[in-house]
């Protein structure tokens, strides 16, 4: 059924937006940029790929922030583009997406108001694609009381928000536990509205979805290890879709080390590599380590290797996102391309600007640390 | 000859002898003392040079490696700056200044104080947490290394300062103190040598006068004896004469 009459509303910008994948840098183009000396050539590079010359008009010594920031425009601009044309239910799907920039813009503006900072200024700090028509808004309110109902009334995140806290919450300590509460029902909420679309947008998106949950869960566990949230709340905080929930969640809920949080992953076959993998890597990292490495060692002492692992989990995780977002692109008729180009794009930024970093802090030897897309 | 070179205003005197020749005394004591601490102030100085050379060095690498996790964050977490600049509401990393005494010098060496527990632990805590954590450890250590290296470096500039006066002060004695002390010992004794001998030579000159004097008197004496002797032997008014020699007509017996 969605094969018959998808075309119809939404043939043009799958096509777009397919179109857009295949301006993705690719493993060649990765290679290239990697071999680069200087920023200087970097750009040159990048120049000869989609991305043009996003670069041109800046001012020589280029910062990896500038890189970073204009790529992401192009990103935003792209995206913009897409909503533009979009029409329901694709424009809703895409708006969805937008809801988790937004969290993280309105905590940042929360913050902000709670250390009576200018609102005006934290505007400018805030993603772009999070940018919702309401939010200067946001910026009337002068205490944290006024906020909290302006965001009720004004942001789409109100039934987030009303569910999730309640105006006495809001107080520094909270505001990451908000930030991820806030994101727990965001992830549920998008996963029920893929789910009402049914057909492969459903699979796909819930499979996606399910492991940004899984890893949220995850994340969450391993970072709260030491630090005063408490397991009641730590609990609380795990998504409910992922393929972890339930018994995993209870495991996490519960873990105080890292062996309790593989034990809760060994369910799932997948998660199980990432940690199998993970702790092995690690030490082949350290035994192929050159002068430099070794010196950082004896320098940070077994920092490293305390750390190391959950930062190699890191990027397991990265690896398998681009995996399950580009399995997205095996079907057809369905919208979960759009987010999964957003999410591939999005890593694509992130492995460019670690190339530039790479290149400007002369850290070669890390330079292939990068996750490529296709 | 006594007149070269610079000497102090004193009057040549025994009593100025003493006293310069005392001060000379303190002047090479004060010295050998400058002397020896500048040496001990020269290998303390050595030695911080060569500690301040690793401290830069190290400095390098852990400001990259710091600043490369800081890059490791942003790549995991996208940008946190803000939330950390905002939730950060006490100092964890505190710096101590305590006081080291190197030959009487007062060094200022500061000391790191960190205070457990932070107000971000919660940043990245759905993503990148970890990634926080280890950013955060790793620029602890680099301000630690910056901390090692201010006192460092402090140290090297007041020694190096120290080490410039005590320079002087040794010098100022050797080339400047000690010749004019000297100077002025020989400046002395020599004055005094040449009184001595203005004096021997005034009493020979007195003596040769007594002489002459004296001889002149004796002439004039003798020549008087010879006129005077006869008439004196008999002069009894005169008393004190023989009394043996004479006889008394009171004494019967």
């Amino acid at each position: 059924m969605e094969a018959l009459l998808f075309n119809v509303s939404g043939g043009f910008l799958e096509g777009i937006v397919r179109g857009y994948k295949a301006g993705l840098l690719t493993q060649n183009q990765y290679n290239n940029l990697t071999q680069c000396e200087t920023i200087e050539d970097f750009r040159t590079q990048l120049s000869a790929t989609d991305y043009g010359n996003f670069l041109a008009n800046e001012p020589l010594p280029i910062s990896t922030s500038t890189i970073s920031d204009k790529a992401t425009q192009l990103l935003v601009d792209q995206f913009n583009y897409l909503r533009s044309n979009a029409v329901e239910p694709l424009s809703k799907f895409l708006e969805y997406m937008t809801y988790a920039y937004m969290i993280d813009n309105v905590i940042l503006i929360i913050t902000g108001t709670l250390h009576g900072r200018n609102t005006s200024e934290l505007l400018q700090r805030c993603h772009p694609l999070g940018i919702f028509d309401t939010m200067p808004a946001l910026c009337v309110a002068t205490n944290v009381e006024e906020l909290y109902h302006t965001v009720l009334v004004e942001t789409p995140l109100a039934p987030y928000f009303r569910d999730a806290v309640s105006a006495a919450d809001l107080d520094d300590l909270n505001i990451e536990i908000i930030r991820n509460t806030l994101y727990k029902a965001y992830l549920e909420d998008f996963d029920a509205f893929c789910q009402s679309l049914g057909g492969p947008t459903a699979d796909v998106m819930h499979r996606i979805l399910a492991f940004e949950a899984d890893r949220r869960a995850i994340n969450i566990t391993i970072n709260s290890f030491g630090t005063q949230l408490s397991k009641e709340q730590r609990a609380k905080l795990f998504p409910t879709i992922g393929r972890l929930f339930p018994e995993g969640n209870n495991t996490l809920a519960r873990a105080d080390e890292i062996d309790q949080v593989r034990q809760a992953c060994e369910a799932v076959s997948e998660y199980r590599a990432f940690f199998d993998s993970g702790g092995r890597s690690h030490a082949n990292g350290n035994g192929g380590a050159n002068g430099n490495s070794e010196s950082t060692a004896n320098l940070l002492g077994d920092l490293d290797s305390e750390l190391g692992a959950a930062a190699d989990l890191e990027d397991r995780f990265f690896v398998h996102e681009v995996h399950l977002n580009k399995l997205a692109f095996l079907q057809q008729f369905q919208h979960a391309v759009f987010y999964s180009y957003i999410k591939l794009k999005e890593q694509e930024i992130r492995s460019v600007t670690w190339i530039a970093e790479c290149i400007a802090q002369n850290a070669r030897d890390r330079i292939h640390d990068f996750i490529p897309t296709f | 000859m006594s007149g070269t070179g610079p000497r102090e205003s004193v009057f040549p005197t025994r009593m100025a002898l003493t006293n310069t020749k005392l001060r000379l005394k303190g002047a090479q004591t004060g010295h050998s003392l400058l002397a020896k601490k500048r040496d001990a102030l020269t290998t303390r100085f050595r030695a911080i040079l060569r500690r301040v050379d690793e401290a830069k060095r190290k400095m390098g690498r852990v400001m990259q490696l710091a600043s490369f996790s800081l890059a490791e964050v942003t790549y995991a977490t996208g940008d946190i700056s803000y939330l950390v600049q905002e939730q950060a509401k006490s100092a964890s990393f505190k710096v101590k200044a305590r006081q080291d005494n190197v030959s009487g010098v007062i060094l200022p060496a500061f000391e790191v104080d960190r205070v457990p527990g932070s107000d971000f632990n919660l940043t990245g805590l759905g993503r990148g947490g970890q990634q926080v954590l280890r950013a955060k450890e790793v620029y602890a250590k680099a301000v630690e290394t910056l901390v090692d290296l201010a006192s460092l470096q402090t140290a090297f500039m007041i020694l190096d300062e120290v080490i410039r006066a005590t320079n002087r002060r040794v010098n100022a004695i050797e080339h400047v103190i000690i010749p004019r002390l000297e100077n002025t010992i020989k400046y002395i004794s020599s004055e005094l040598d040449e009184m001595d001998r203005e004096e021997f030579f005034r009493l020979k000159k007195v003596q040769g006068k007594k002489k002459r004097d004296a001889e002149a008197a004796e002439v004039i004496r003798k020549a008087k004896d010879a006129e005077e002797v006869p008439d004196v032997a008999p002069d009894h008014a005169g008393g004190g004469g023989d009394l043996l020699g004479s006889k008394d007509e009171d004494v019967i017996f």
